[in-house]
């Protein structure tokens, strides 16, 4: 038996208030260590112990013991979220192997495994897109496009496991029939469904997590789903570029010092719309921007990016930047000159 | 448990630190258990909800499990300065004012144990800055009962700690 020897007596109140103010001005503050932080949560299968300490005098002696110790292992809780990643696609009909990327999360605190479905066949829009044979496919190169490289996905070979926080980008391939009209929308869904089971939020698959606890169907029921859209488009756009010289003796010669006036006309013809359109022209090499040469349907537009619609970017190599807006047939021709001189 | 009101207060405040002792001897006087139990909403046939206590055996990351200390004096003789320290494991997070101990006065550490005082009187410094110290900062609790344990008397202590 080990006892704890008797601590001196002292008046405990004055002891007990005097100890606080003169810790905090001794110590500060304690110092926080970096703790490692999971998105998803505690990782499944972390044991955690507890156990009680107490003390207590009793006869003269002083004691202390321990209780007994409670654990607790840190069950899996499967939840994953499905978000388009690409904007609205345009496309015309007829056209074929149209794209869109979509980003599979495991947000669970587990290693997880996840089926993976489409359906063109929803409602709420103007026509259903045909998925190509086969539909889904892993964006290995990480484009954002569906190129040749891209692995098709195969239920029950590469299904894609995904650590706790991990995510997939997945490419969703379909075809546009040909009988759709300007403006029309399609929708697309990618289906990721986790392997262990879903159901209801809550549910329990015994024995089922990682690490050898239970696995726990979290909010999202073990599936999400996201939708990407199709947006049929015939609008055309045309530029044309052309330029006057004019030499410094009254010419049309090509030599230095010849000031070199392009013209670029831009136009949208058919149905649709041309949403942000941009021209972006760099300077000729051996020749010289003019200062404050930019003009645009008849108006001077200043060199610096001052919030008019355009600007010189000195931004690697030295361009014309003019920002048209959304264009419409009804926009009619836009024109944008500017200057340089021949070095 | 009543009877732990009427007697006169005593503090303790020893430290318990680095502190190694013959458990079995002391077992002899008080009796200490734990449990870590959640809690499970029943809904009965009237739609009526009640929430109990259950065994945690699920436990998923944002849950809330509750560990109850229960101490019972089985000597002969009555117990005093009876101070209970529980460690909130790392991967848990106190709940902000879930510690509730009958007759006793909590105290908290945010540095191991080393030093408790009250969850108001601590801070710790982040990046430099230091700042007042918030429940998921604190790494102890500590009830210290204010009253003597008599012969045969039981005592609980309990706190609410939450998986991130």
């Amino acid at each position: 038996m080990t006892l704890k020897p008797k601590q001196p007596e002292r008046p405990a109140l004055t002891r007990w208030r005097y100890g606080i103010g003169m810790q905090i001005a001794a110590f500060g503050a304690v110092l926080l260590a970096a703790q490692t932080s999971f998105a998803a949560g505690t990782p499944a299968g972390t044991v955690i112990d507890n156990t009680a300490q107490v003390s207590f005098d009793i006869g003269g002696t002083s004691l202390s013991l321990n209780s007994n110790t409670v654990s607790i292992t840190v069950d899996e809780r499967i939840d994953v979220v499905v978000t388009l990643q690409s904007p609205q696609v345009l496309v015309a009909g007829g056209e074929s192997n149209r794209s869109l990327l979509f980003r599979v999360t495991n947000n669970g605190n587990g290693s997880e495994g996840f089926a993976l479905a489409i359906d063109s066949n929803l409602g709420g829009d103007d026509f259903d897109p045909v998925p190509a044979v086969p539909a889904i496919y892993f964006d290995m190169d990480a484009s954002g496009d569906f190129n040749p490289g891209d692995v098709a996905y195969t239920p029950g070979t590469n299904d894609p496991q995904l650590l706790a926080d991990g995510f997939i980008d997945i490419l969703l391939v379909n075809d546009i029939p040909l009988a759709v009209n300007n403006g029309d929308i399609g929708l697309s869904q990618l289906i990721a469904t986790s392997q262990t089971g879903s159901g209801a939020a809550g549910d329990v698959f015994a024995g089922q997590g990682e690490g050898g606890g239970d696995a726990v169907l979290g909010t999202s029921g073990g599936q999400a789903a996201g939708n990407g859209e199709y947006l049929v488009s015939d609008v055309a756009f045309s530029i044309v570029k052309s330029v006057v010289v004019a030499d410094p003796f009254g010419g049309t010669q090509p030599v230095p010092g010849a000031t070199l006036t392009y013209t670029l006309v831009v136009q949208v013809t058919n149905a649709g719309t041309a949403g942000n359109s941009t021209v972006n022209d760099p300077i000729p090499v051996n020749t010289s921007y003019v200062a404050n040469s930019i003009n645009v349907n008849g108006a001077p537009v200043t060199d610096a990016v001052d919030g008019d619609s355009g600007e010189l970017n000195l931004a690697g190599v030295p361009s014309v930047v003019v920002r048209l807006g959304d264009l419409t047939q009804a926009s009619g021709v836009q024109t944008v000159i500017f200057q340089v001189t021949i070095d | 448990m009543k009877t732990i009101h009427q007697f006169g207060i005593c503090m303790l405040l020893t430290s318990l630190a680095g502190t190694a002792f013959a458990q079995d001897a002391a077992q002899g006087h008080l009796l200490v258990k734990t449990v870590v139990q959640k809690e499970e909403v029943v809904v009965d046939a009237s739609g009526e909800e009640t929430v109990r206590l259950v065994d945690a055996k699920v436990v998923v990351p944002g849950d809330e499990v509750i560990y109850t200390v229960t101490f019972e004096n089985i000597s002969d003789t009555a117990a005093e300065n009876v101070v209970i320290t529980n460690p909130i494991a790392a991967d848990l997070e106190y709940v902000d004012g879930s510690a509730f101990g009958p007759g006793s006065d909590i105290v908290f550490s945010v540095d191991g144990g080393t030093m408790f005082a009250a969850a108001g009187e601590l801070s710790v410094a982040e990046n430099g800055v230091v700042r007042p110290a918030e429940a998921k900062d604190f790494t102890h609790i500590r009830w210290e009962m204010q009253n003597e344990i008599p012969a045969g008397s039981q005592g609980v202590a309990r706190f609410r700690a939450r998986l991130p």
